[in-house]
């Protein structure tokens, strides 16, 4: 009997503990799904769970990463410099802070990339020169990291879709780019259900605009 | 056995259930206003909930005990209360602090002009410096656009609110420069050294400003250099109607450049009054080095050499239709070394630097020996401390110490000044509250050319009126050595000051600014030279008695207006001065409106950028009204002015950037409509006889390209829109 009481104790116990790993799995694979399907809606309310995720869980990178991710993104809907600033200035210290659970992690270098987009539209004309600088630099070690990793052409493409002609970019010379996306996407997978997985259906948006 | 653990189970799950505490309650800030979306959270646990449009929030939780209850929301400091799980309903309220930060910080504008990436920012970017028509992209040439300066068009300087050019100071990374311009020719107004593109910020102060800075009566002009930008490697070339350059960087941290200038193809081209014996041409080499480090330090080097030489022959007064030849050879080497370090994640800062500078003019005056030497080694070290709400106040104090050697050489005769001047200094910034700045420093200050100590206070607050606009005020005193040319007869003389008191408000909306500065300005301690006939000539050499008992006034105010949000991709800024003035100073036997105050000026700014063909065109107006003409032994009773100075120009750029190159292509033209400007007279020495001074080139057109190649760092289409 007592023998039968402990191992029913160490079975709960190991069921608690596999819950607890389980839950994660669970919400993280249901909130990154969320937070890659959203587009018109506010991050915040997912950036909020996140944020509690990432304080429970400080060994996860993940939880750190679509935090600052949700910030990041919701800087394009708002119309304030300042506020867009303060947003931003949140987003790194979890950009930092996932960069130091997990260093030299493709993802994220692809994500201080689209921090350093994010920064610099908040003021181009004074900011152009360092975070363009950042921009390039993040892509360019994500891809050293990672020469599969379909993000990395993805985000290439966005920016040199959205600059003109007359400065090198256009319509036309980000295409390559989005087809090489593409053939990276078919062939990618995420490491986890909850890790990165965006920018696939993005690429194909992207290329259809293209004529 | 199969039973008892169902039976277990179920135990469990219905004690678990029953120990569910839910925890509800309302955010608001300290004022008790509701405060939507905060995220609260139970410590260690996914549990927790996002507050509604209303502050309120809800949740239930299997924790047990005492827990942390963490409340974080973007724009305030996070809050935590504990709270005891135990199946009772939780009630809280938690009230927020507000963050002071760049959203909603007032900011001390009084007597300052600022742009800078951490700070909100008015204008002033290398690409406003460039664009602006009338500017030709002289970083001083673009100041003297902005409320507070006068437009004195014969000389290099600015000069700031009844200020002479030498009251303005221009500082780098905290080093003072002892030759901001290349060297001096009369009646013919010279570049600054600097290129706009190496700075990241640049402040025009208009009075009252920090007790970081000293030795300038009227005004600073703080330039920050560049921080490293990216790791790449490119090389540009660019090439003009006065001079080819070549620079490369190689993997950002490293820059060396070398220049070549001649304006035989400018002069050519350009119908002009100069008389060249020797067209002036030059070289130069600069290296810069940026790095920053694994331990949060950063280290920038800057070194630059240049060579000029020139011949010209300007007009005798003496004598009608007869010239003398002056000819200059000028060597300059500056170099500026600073290092900045933090501590402790930024909570300490130290930023120190050394600069050594040398300028030698080897001048020929009608053959007469004229050189000029000026050298200053000077070193400098701030350390800052930041406390307060989410670190917004400072606190900083430190120390700068200056080697000055400066003489002039006239034939066998030689006039040289010696001078250690130290200065330390604190001050600090403090944040009562997001909308309440008060700025308390104070410097003290000793030279040992006139053996003389000072010690001053410098205050500034500014208080924040709206969501949008803000009051704020400055004042303090301020002391200068005298010029060189009094001190090299006279060590006895003492400091010249000032004291400066200005109130200012701004109002700064969606792409709109709006600015209106009023401000009172009383120099005393002026040096006066004794018992001479009056001669008006700037350029002369006193030689009388001189002593500290000139005083003088300046008021008046100015407005300023920005707008970048009507005209899609324009920009338009309106700037309006009026100034009032007076002094004792100089050989001037009473107090009068000095020769280069102007009582209005003006200028309309205006930039459009076409997306469609990346080009940029930019034009301005400016308009000074008539400057005061004092002839030789003039009596001061009835005072002439000369005619207003206007002057429209026009520039335009276009920019082709391909995946390794980007090519701006770019013409200025100054003076569009040939205006005749007088900047005043010169007098022949019985002052019969006076002749106009004029402006070199009445219509100058100047053109040129600059072309990058190399990785280049990406440009949003953003980037470019905002011209």
């Amino acid at each position: 009997m007592k023998k039968l009481v402990l191992s029913i104790a160490l079975a709960i116990g190991s069921m608690a503990t596999f819950a607890q790993s389980e839950k994660f799995v669970a919400t993280m694979t249901e909130q990154a799904a969320a937070i890659q399907a959203n587009y018109e809606n506010s991050y915040m309310p997912m950036a909020n769970k996140m944020e509690r995720i990432a304080a429970a869980e400080a060994k996860e990178w993940t939880p750190q990463y679509w935090m600052a991710y949700c910030l990041i993104n919701e800087t394009f809907k708002l119309k304030e410099a300042a506020e867009k600033d303060l947003l931003l200035e949140k987003a790194e210290g979890f950009i930092k802070k996932a960069e130091s659970i997990s260093p030299k992690n493709d993802e994220i270098e692809v994500l201080k990339a689209q921090y350093a987009i994010a920064k610099l539209s908040v003021d181009p004309m004074s900011r152009w020169q360092k975070y363009g600088a950042d921009f390039q630099e993040a892509l360019k070690k994500a891809e050293e990291i990672n020469p599969e990793n379909p993000r990395v052409p993805y985000v290439m493409g966005t920016n040199i879709f959205y600059t003109p002609e007359g400065f090198g970019g256009g319509q036309a010379k980000a295409k390559p780019y989005f087809e090489k996306a593409i053939a990276k996407f078919s062939t990618f997978k995420s490491a986890t259900a909850y890790a990165p997985n965006w920018g696939k259906e993005a690429s194909n948006y992207f290329l259809s605009q293209i004529k | 056995m199969k039973k008892l653990f169902t039976f277990l189970i179920t135990i469990l799950a219905i004690i678990s259930a029953h120990a569910q505490t839910v925890v509800s309650g309302k955010i608001t800030d300290k004022k008790g206003e509701i405060l939507p979306f905060a995220n609260i959270a139970l410590e260690g646990t996914y549990d927790g909930a996002s507050a509604d449009e209303n502050g309120k929030f809800s949740f239930s939780t299997d924790e047990k005990g005492t827990k942390k209850l963490l409340v974080t929301m973007v724009g305030f400091l996070n809050a935590q209360k504990e709270i005891q799980l135990n199946g009772q309903r939780v009630e809280v309220e938690i009230k927020l602090e507000e963050t002071i930060n760049a959203l909603n910080a007032v900011v001390v504008t009084a007597g300052m002009f600022e742009a800078s990436d951490e700070k909100k920012m008015v204008m002033l970017k290398p690409l406003d410096i460039v664009t602006t028509a009338g500017g030709n992209a002289d970083i001083v040439s673009v100041m003297q656009l902005l409320p507070g300066a006068n437009r004195v068009g014969e000389r290099e300087g600015l000069f700031v609110r009844g200020g002479s050019a030498n009251e303005t100071k221009t500082v780098i990374d905290g080093m003072i420069v002892q030759n901001p311009f290349f060297s001096s020719t009369p009646d013919v107004p010279q570049r600054g050294r600097f290129d706009p593109f190496m700075f990241k910020g640049t402040a025009f102060s208009t009075g009252g400003y920090s007790a970081l800075y000293g030795q300038a009566l009227s005004s600073v002009l703080l330039l920050n250099t560049q921080d490293k930008l990216g790791e790449n490697t490119s090389t540009t070339a660019s090439l003009n109607l006065a001079s080819a350059a070549i620079s490369h960087t190689h993997k950002g941290w490293f820059t060396g450049s070398l220049y070549y200038s001649n304006i035989t193809p400018l002069i050519k081209l350009m119908e002009n009054n100069y008389d060249f014996e020797k067209v002036p041409q030059g070289i130069g080499a600069s290296v810069s080095v940026n790095e920053n480090f694994k331990n949060n330090s950063s280290l920038k080097i800057y070194g630059t050499f240049a060579d000029n030489r020139s011949a010209i022959n300007l007009p005798n007064y003496d004598a009608e239709n007869t010239k003398y030849l002056f000819d200059n050879k000028n060597q300059n080497a500056f170099t500026n070394a600073s290092y900045r370090q933090t501590y402790k994640d930024g909570l300490w800062v130290l930023n120190s630097g050394v600069s050594y500078s040398k300028n030698i003019d080897n001048l020929k005056i009608a053959d007469l020996k004229a050189d000029r030497i000026d050298e200053r080694t000077q070193l400098r070290a701030v350390m800052s401390r930041l406390y307060g709400n989410n670190r917004s106040s400072t606190f900083n104090f430190g120390a700068e110490t200056h080697w000055i050697n400066v003489s002039n050489q006239f034939e066998q005769n030689l006039a040289a000044l010696k001078d250690h001047y130290t200065a330390v200094f604190a001050e600090s910034e403090m944040f009562a509250s997001p909308k309440l700045a008060v700025r308390l420093g104070a410097r003290a200050e000793y030279s040992s050319a006139i053996g003389k100590y000072n010690a001053v206070p410098r205050i500034s607050m500014a208080y924040k009126t709206g969501k949008y606009s803000q009051v704020s005020l400055a004042g303090g005193r301020f002391y200068q050595n005298p010029d060189k040319e009094y001190l090299y007869l006279n060590k006895n003389l003492g400091f010249e000051s000032s004291d400066h008191i200005i109130a200012n408000y701004q109002i700064m909306k969606l792409g709109r600014t709006f600015r209106t500065e009023v401000f009172y300005k009383k120099y005393d301690n002026l040096v006066v030279e004794k018992g001479q006939i009056f001669d008006p000539n700037p350029y002369r050499f006193p030689t009388g008695q001189t002593d500290n008992s000139g005083n003088g006034f300046a008021q008046g105010f100015d407005m300023f207006f920005r707008d970048q949000k009507s005209l899609k991709n324009g920009d338009v800024w309106v700037t309006y001065s009026f100034l009032d003035t007076e002094r004792y100073f100089r050989n001037y036997p009473k107090s009068v409106m000095p020769y280069f105050a102007s009582k209005h000026n003006m200028s309309v700014v205006y930039k459009q950028f076409f997306t469609k063909i990346s080009t940029n065109v930019g034009l301005t107006f400016s308009h000074a009204s008539g400057r005061p003409v004092y002839g030789i032994d003039d009596d001061f009773g009835k005072v002439e002015m000369t005619k207003a100075y206007q002057n429209v120009s026009f520039m335009a750029s276009k920019i082709k950037q391909t995946a390794n190159s980007f090519i701006v292509f770019y013409a200025i033209v100054d003076n569009v409509l040939a205006r005749n400007n007088v900047f005043g007279y010169r007098y022949s020495a019985d002052g019969t006889k006076r002749y106009e001074v004029n402006p070199p080139m009445k219509r100058m057109i100047f053109f040129g390209v600059s072309w990058t190649f190399g990785k280049l760092n990406g440009r949003s289409k953003e980037a470019d829109l905002n011209f």
